[in-house]
This record gives structure tokens, C-alpha cells and sequence, in this order.
């Protein structure tokens, strides 16, 4: 059953006209991950080359095609999670960079630091020599549309974007057992400058422990805050119920509790995964055992070989 | 049921000479607290007359006394959440603000947001009219001397647990009459941090976690490791356990 990857493409309400791309976007994020999985790479290895190619995706609101805050500038959080060490790294407000999830990594990886946010963050990259972008090489047409329509007095930002695009995201288990998450957004349409969703808290964003699994969310960000849905989704894991069993209690109770939508892929140590939401869709797709799985409304699940086939 | 107010002043080994002014420091938010909940108060009022009175005593690394980062600046860090609703407010990397656990419940209370972080929760603070300080109106000489000394973080980490270097992050919890809790958390961050370094304080259930069904809890020590294991959320995941409520 190992290794495998699982990733989403954000949870809400993706149009027809764009669906054939999220779901072609999260397979090719699947398949570059299990590329590195099958290599004998590393997990983490696996969720950042993932989440990169999802980040350089500009139809994910993640890096190039991000959400626009109410200024009409990109600011983005990212998180990674070692379920080995409990390490992780997390960047939030960040600009100006094409990947925020390598930074993330480099957070964790070089400096004795779990989470760096805006100004701080930026310095950190240029001390790393990660290239500075231009602004405009990360807005996207449809982005900029979406932000102006939202500006309209009347508009409801969060519902728009909650039936448009979300958050990307990772989950692996690698051949030696070694479990990680990554999960990276631009955030929530038209929010406030400076404000920082569930994506880089852990805990909230994501979780990885090689002892019980790891869990990305997507969908609304301060619903998934307030009932801290990854760790959630674990502690049902630790307590005995199936990844499946467990994602599914986490979002009811979000539902109930807090009337948050949301989605998660989730894993076990032992390769048992699941994809599930609350919101209409979620893009996903899982590769395990040569096999390439995917869908997008719920209920979904088509399969092909990762040999061959149009995905 | 019967209103209660905890308070910590944070965890190091706290030399002889600052030990009086801690525990009177810490006595004196837990009467503050104390007052607002006999009052008829909510656990959210408590917590933040609580976490206000550290804030303003430079015996604590929060609001005036906070630690300086690598580039000799105050950065803070504050989180209040709402046992009843679980909304909560934090702000991180916010500069010249005297009380951010204020300003952290503003941003639960007057935005549609949790956490605003660096400049845009300074412009945030500008809004609601929140009255801003000159840094050095935070920093103490001691905390100068301190930071200049310590100019190695790595060396201070250790050091702070082991001998007597390091203030540490405020906080508080509370359940009111009305059997609402909450907690709220504030603090400096690690002396020399990097800029922009945020630890676990403003993390919802690291820092801090408060839930009418569970409890409430706010959390001090290396925020890092602080960090890796939810450590708010965890605890109270084992009261759930206990309660039979998960």
C-alpha cells in the first residue's frame, strides 16, 4: 500500500468551464509526486513537488493564480509538516515568490524557526537567493476579475469564493513509513491586507505524525481555525476510527459547530487514504500501487493506470 | 458555578531578583481578572483585564518589557478566543501597540477574520483608532543589555532554560458565571528571534484553546515545541476523552 500521495485542489464550487482543468491539475500534482514516491524519495520530497506544481498552476489559487486581497495584491501562507520530527516550517502574508511552499520547507529546514510572516518572510527568502517575482506574474486574469466584481458594495466575498477556487494541497507516506504534509493558498478573495487564514497554523492547515497520519484541509479558512480540523481528524484517527471515518466526523463537526464547508485528504501510516468534503466539490486525485484515482463531485472516484490513460 | 481566573507569567528559570516582581505581577492580573468576573463579567472580559495588566508591567515579555528580535525590535504576538462561539482574534508581528490582546479582540470582534499579521495589523490598529507607542517606550535597559549579550539565539535557547536569561509569553484563563470560558495569550517571542518569527503564541490551540464542552488553556515555554504538538488542543483532547465527549 506504500508509498502514496494524495492532493487536493481546493474545496467550494468549481464552474463547469474550469473543472477540466482542476482535475487535470491535481493529476498531474499526483503523478509528480509519486514520481519522486516511486524513486525512493521522501514524503516530503513528494507533498513540495506537489504543491510547487499546483503553485505554478495558475487555476489553483496557490502562487501564480492566487486570490487578490482587498488591495488587489497577492499575499500567501504555506505550511510543511515532517510526521517524523513534528517539524515544521510555515510562511503566511508572504510576497513577491513563486513557490511559498519551498519556503516553507526552508523555514523548517535552515533556521531554528516554525513559522515567519510577511516582511520577515521576505527577508528570509532573499537571504535563501529564492528569486523575487513581479507582483503581476502571480494575478491571473480570472483572479483580478473575481477581485473587482468583489469590491462591489453588495458582494459576498466569502460565499464567491467558496463556489469558485481554494486552497491546494498534500498528504504522503513514503516507502520507509515517513508521513508528511503540505498545503499553500492565497488565501480568502478581497480579504483584509495582512490577514492570515488556517493554511500555515498547524494543526489547522495541516498535520503529519508518523504515528497516526497526516491531514490538508481547504475551504473556509477561519471555520477550520476555530475547530483546529487537522489535528481534529487525528486525534478520531488515534482514538480508532478510519481516516475515512475520522475526515468525515471532523467536517460534521465543523458543519455543526462552527457552520463551516470544507474539504481534507488524509492518510494512515499504513496507506489508507481518503478524500472527502462538505462543500459541493473538492479537485483530488491519489496515486498508490500504479494507480491513478480522482474525482471532483462527491461520490466520485475514477481510477486509471498511471502507465497510461488521458489523465 | 463559580467564576475562576488562572494566570501565568511564563516559564524559565526566573533569577532571585526578578522573582518578587513576577509573582506580584502575576497576583495583581489574577485580582484585576478576578474583580471583572465579580463584577459580573464575562471569562473574555477577565482574560483580557488579565492579560492587559502583564502587558503593561515590564516584568513580563509582553507589551512593555517584550524581548527584542535580531534587528532590535519589538514584534508581538497575542491570541483571545471565545470558549462559547470558539471565535477568536490574534495578531502577530504587530509593532507599537501597548495591549495587543486588545487589539487581537478586536480583530475577533470587528472582523470577519482570526488572524492579522505585520503591517496590515498595524493598519488595522490605525482604523479602529488603537493609540500606537514608540518602540522604545517598550523596551526596557535591562531587556538592551540582555539582548546585546545574547546576540547568538541558538546559545540563548538553551541558556534560557537553563539558567536565567530569558522573560516569557503572558497569559490567562477563565470560566464566568455563566459557565463561558475563554483564554488569551500575549508575548514578545524568543529574545533575538528572527524578524517576522513567529512562535506558537497567536496559534489557535498551540498558543491558546478555549471550548465551553472541554476548558480552556494558555501555554508558555519554547514555542516551537509548543508548536509541533498543538499543545492547548492536546491537553484539552484528553479532557474530551475523559468526558467521554469526542
Amino acid at each position: 500500500m506504500l508509498p502514496i500521495v494524495v492532493v487536493h485542489g481546493g474545496a467550494g464550487h468549481i464552474p463547469k468551464d474550469r473543472s477540466e482543468m482542476s482535475t487535470a491539475g491535481v493529476c498531474s500534482a499526483a503523478r509528480g509526486g509519486y514520481t519522486i514516491l516511486r524513486g525512493g524519495g521522501s514524503s516530503m520530497d513528494a507533498v513540495v513537488e506537489a504543491v510547487s506544481i499546483l503553485e505554478n498552476n495558475p487555476c489553483f489559487n496557490a502562487g501564480c493564480g492566487s486570490v487578490l486581497n482587498i488591495k488587489g495584491e497577492v499575499e500567501m501562507d504555506a505550511i510543511v509538516m515532517d510526521g517524523l520530527t513534528l517539524g515544521s516550517g510555515a510562511v503566511s502574508a508572504v510576497c513577491n515568490i513563486a513557490n511559498p511552499i519551498q519556503l516553507a520547507r526552508l523555514v523548517m529546514d535552515k533556521t531554528s524557526h516554525s513559522c515567519l510572516t510577511a516582511e520577515g518572510a521576505s527577508q528570509f527568502a532573499r537571504s535563501m537567493g529564492v528569486p523575487e517575482v513581479s507582483p503581476e506574474s502571480l494575478i491571473t486574469e480570472y483572479s483580478h476579475m473575481r477581485w473587482a466584481k468583489n469590491l462591489a458594495p453588495d458582494a459576498k466575498p466569502v460565499e464567491s469564493q467558496m463556489w469558485k477556487m481554494g486552497t491546494v494541497g498534500a498528504v504522503a507516506v513514503d516507502s520507509e513509513g515517513n508521513i508528511a504534509c503540505a498545503t499553500s493558498t492565497g488565501g480568502m478573495l478581497n480579504k483584509m491586507e495582512g490577514r492570515v487564514g488556517d493554511t500555515p497554523c498547524i494543526g489547522s492547515g495541516g498535520y503529519a505524525d508518523n504515528q497516526v497520519g497526516a491531514v490538508s484541509t481547504t475551504g473556509h479558512g477561519e471555520a477550520i481555525m476555530k475547530v483546529t480540523l487537522a489535528r481534529l481528524i487525528l486525534f478520531h484517527m488515534e482514538q480508532g476510527q478510519s481516516v475515512e471515518a475520522a475526515s468525515d466526523l471532523g467536517l460534521a463537526y465543523m458543519k455543526s459547530r462552527v457552520s463551516g464547508l470544507g474539504g481534507v485528504v488524509s492518510v494512515d501510516p499504513q496507506g489508507r487514504w481518503a478524500a472527502r468534503f462538505s462543500s459541493l466539490q473538492m479537485s483530488w486525485a491519489a496515486a498508490q500501487t500504479e494507480t491513478l484515482h480522482y474525482g471532483l463531485y462527491a461520490g466520485e472516484h475514477f481510477t486509471q493506470s498511471l502507465g497510461g490513460g488521458p489523465l | 458555578m463559580s467564576a475562576v481566573v488562572v494566570v501565568h507569567g511564563g516559564v524559565w528559570a526566573i533569577p532571585e531578583d526578578l522573582a518578587k516582581a513576577s509573582v506580584d505581577g502575576v497576583k495583581a492580573a489574577a485580582r484585576q481578572g478576578s474583580s471583572v468576573l465579580k463584577g459580573g463579567g464575562s471569562a473574555l472580559d477577565a482574560v483580557e483585564a488579565a492579560v492587559r495588566a502583564m502587558e503593561d508591567n515590564p516584568a513580563f515579555n509582553a507589551g512593555h518589557g517584550s524581548a527584542l528580535n535580531a534587528d532590535g525590535e519589538v514584534e508581538l504576538d497575542s491570541i483571545i478566543m471565545d470558549g462559547r462561539t470558539l471565535a477568536s482574534g490574534a495578531v502577530a508581528s504587530v509593532k507599537n501597540i501597548a495591549n495587543t490582546v486588545s487589539l487581537a479582540r478586536a480583530v475577533m470582534e470587528k472582523t470577519s477574520h482570526v488572524i492579522l499579521t505585520g503591517r496590515g495589523a498595524n493598519l488595522f490598529a490605525e482604523s479602529i483608532g488603537m493609540a500606537t507607542v514608540p518602540a522604545d517606550e517598550l523596551v526596557t535597559e535591562n531587556e538592551w543589555k540582555e539582548w546585546d549579550k545574547q546576540k547568538n539565539y541558538v546559545a540563548g535557547v538553551m541558556e534560557d532554560f537553563n539558567s536565567q536569561w530569558a522573560h516569557d509569553t503572558v497569559g490567562a484563563v477563565a470560566v464566568d458565571s455563566d459557565g463561558n470560558v475563554a483564554c488569551a495569550t500575549s508575548t514578545g517571542g524568543i529574545r533575538n528571534k528572527m524578524v517576522g518569527r513567529v512562535g506558537d503564541s497567536p496559534i489557535i490551540g498551540s498558543g491558546a484553546y478555549a471550548d465551553n464542552l472541554s476548558g480552556a488553556v494558555s501555554c508558555t515555554g519554547h514555542g516551537e515545541s509548543i508548536l509541533k504538538v498543538t499543545l492547548a488542543r492536546l491537553i484539552l483532547s484528553h479532557v474530551e476523552q475523559v468526558n467521554g465527549n469526542t
